[in-house]
C-alpha cells in the first residue's frame, strides 16, 4: 500500500483493480513496516477482544440487580449444599461407628423421608392453604406446584369440596370441563392447594410477578393464600410393590 | 502484501496467547476495534480511489481508535456508558457499510 501521488479518483474497475494490484505488491519499505505493526496490533486485538467477551458475556452484560440475584441464588445453594454435605459426613460418622441401634434409626429416618417423597404418608406441619376460586388452567397449576417445589415444599396436596389427590413426583395435570384433572381425579372450582414447608418462603413464591396469583388474577379469578401453623396432608398415594 | 500477512500473524498471536484483556480495558477494546476496522475499510476504499496516503492512514487509525474510547469512557463517566457505544458502533458501522459499498462499486461496477 504504498502512498500514491496521482490523486483521481479510478475512472474504471479495471483500473482500480490494477491500484489494488500494485498496493498488494510486496516491498520493503518503512511505510510498509508501520502498516504491518498497525495490522498485527489490529489482528490481536480483534482476537483478544473476541475472547475476551466469549468468557462471561452474560454476566458483563447483566444489570446491577440480577448480578444481585446471581450472587444470592450462589450463596443459598452453597449454605444448602454446605448443610446437606455436613448431614452426610454425620450420617456417614454415625453408621461408621457400627451401631446398630443408630444404624437402624438412620435407616427409619432415611424410611420416612422417601415415605414423604413418595407420598406414601400421611404429613402434618405448617405450611400455607391456597384456595382458587376461578379461572386456572393446568398450566398454571403446573408452574405453581413447581415453583411451591424450588421453594422447599415437603408436602403438596390439591382438592376441592370432595376429593384430595397427593402431589407426587410422576402426578400430572390436565384441563377439563368444570375445572383440572390431577392424574386423573377430576377436580370442580374452588381448587385448595395445601403445602407444608416454609410458608415464609412458600408464600412469596406464588406471588412473584408472572407466578399463580398474577396469572390466576389477569383473567379475573381469584387466589387466597392463608399462612396456617398446621397443616394436615391426608391424601396418600397407594404403596406400589415393585 | 506485507501488512495482510501482518493481519494473519496478529490474529494466529491472539489465538496462541490467548490474552486475557486488563478489566479496565474490556469496555473499550471492542469499541477501538469496529473503530479500527473503519479506519482500514476507509483506507482500502482510498486505495482504490488512487488518493491512499500512509501518514493520513496512520493518523485516522489511531485517532479513531482513541476518539471511540474517549467516547464511550465519557459516557462511561456520564452514566450513558452502553447507550454510548452502541451509539458508537452504530455510526461506524454505517462507515464501515457505505466504504465497503464504495470498495465494490470500484471493484464489481455494481
Amino acid at each position: 500500500m504504498a502512498g500514491q501521488s496521482k490523486h483521481r479518483p479510478a475512472k474504471s474497475g479495471r483500473i482500480a483493480r490494477l491500484r489494488l494490484r500494485r498496493s498488494l505488491r510486496p516491498h520493503l519499505s518503512r511505510t510498509q513496516v508501520l502498516l504491518t505493526a498497525i495490522f498485527v496490533l489490529l489482528g490481536f486485538a480483534t482476537t483478544a477482544a473476541i475472547s475476551g467477551t466469549s468468557a462471561n458475556a452474560i454476566l458483563s452484560n447483566a444489570r446491577q440487580s440480577d448480578l444481585v440475584a446471581v450472587l444470592d441464588d450462589l450463596a443459598g445453594r452453597e449454605a444448602r449444599l454446605q448443610a446437606e454435605a455436613t448431614r452426610l459426613e454425620n450420617a456417614r460418622q454415625t453408621l461408621l461407628g457400627g451401631n446398630e441401634y443408630q444404624a437402624v434409626t438412620e435407616a427409619k429416618r432415611r424410611a420416612n423421608a422417601l415415605a414423604q417423597l413418595a407420598g406414601t404418608q400421611k404429613l402434618a406441619g405448617s405450611g400455607i392453604q391456597v384456595t382458587i376460586s376461578r379461572n386456572l388452567t393446568a398450566t398454571t397449576l403446573l408452574d405453581a406446584i413447581q415453583e411451591l417445589r424450588d421453594s422447599g415444599a415437603t408436602g403438596i396436596e390439591i382438592s376441592d369440596k370432595d376429593l384430595a389427590v397427593r402431589v407426587v413426583a410422576n402426578t400430572w395435570f390436565a384441563d377439563t370441563e368444570t375445572g383440572v384433572s390431577v392424574s386423573g381425579t377430576e377436580l370442580h372450582l374452588p381448587i385448595f392447594i395445601r403445602v407444608i414447608g416454609d410458608s415464609s418462603v412458600l408464600a412469596p413464591a406464588l406471588r412473584i410477578p408472572g407466578g399463580l396469583v398474577d396469572t390466576v388474577q389477569a383473567g379475573g379469578g381469584k387466589v387466597v393464600i392463608t399462612e396456617l401453623p398446621d397443616v394436615e396432608i391426608n391424601a396418600t398415594v397407594p404403596l406400589q410393590m415393585p | 502484501m506485507i501488512p495482510a500477512i501482518g493481519l494473519i500473524v496478529g490474529i494466529l498471536l491472539g489465538l496462541i496467547l490467548h490474552p486475557t484483556v486488563p478489566l479496565w480495558l474490556q469496555p473499550y477494546l471492542p469499541i477501538a476495534v469496529v473503530a479500527a476496522l473503519d479506519a482500514v475499510f476507509g483506507a482500502l476504499r482510498s486505495v482504490l480511489d488512487g488518493i491512499f496516503n500512509d501518514r493520513i492512514f496512520v493518523i485516522s487509525f489511531l485517532s479513531n481508535v482513541v476518539v471511540a474510547a474517549v467516547i464511550v469512557f465519557l459516557g462511561d463517566q456520564l452514566g450513558v456508558g452502553s447507550q454510548m457505544s452502541t451509539g458508537v458502533v452504530v455510526v461506524l458501522s454505517m462507515r464501515i457499510f457505505a466504504n465497503v459499498a464504495a470498495i465494490r462499486r470500484h471493484l464489481l461496477k455494481a
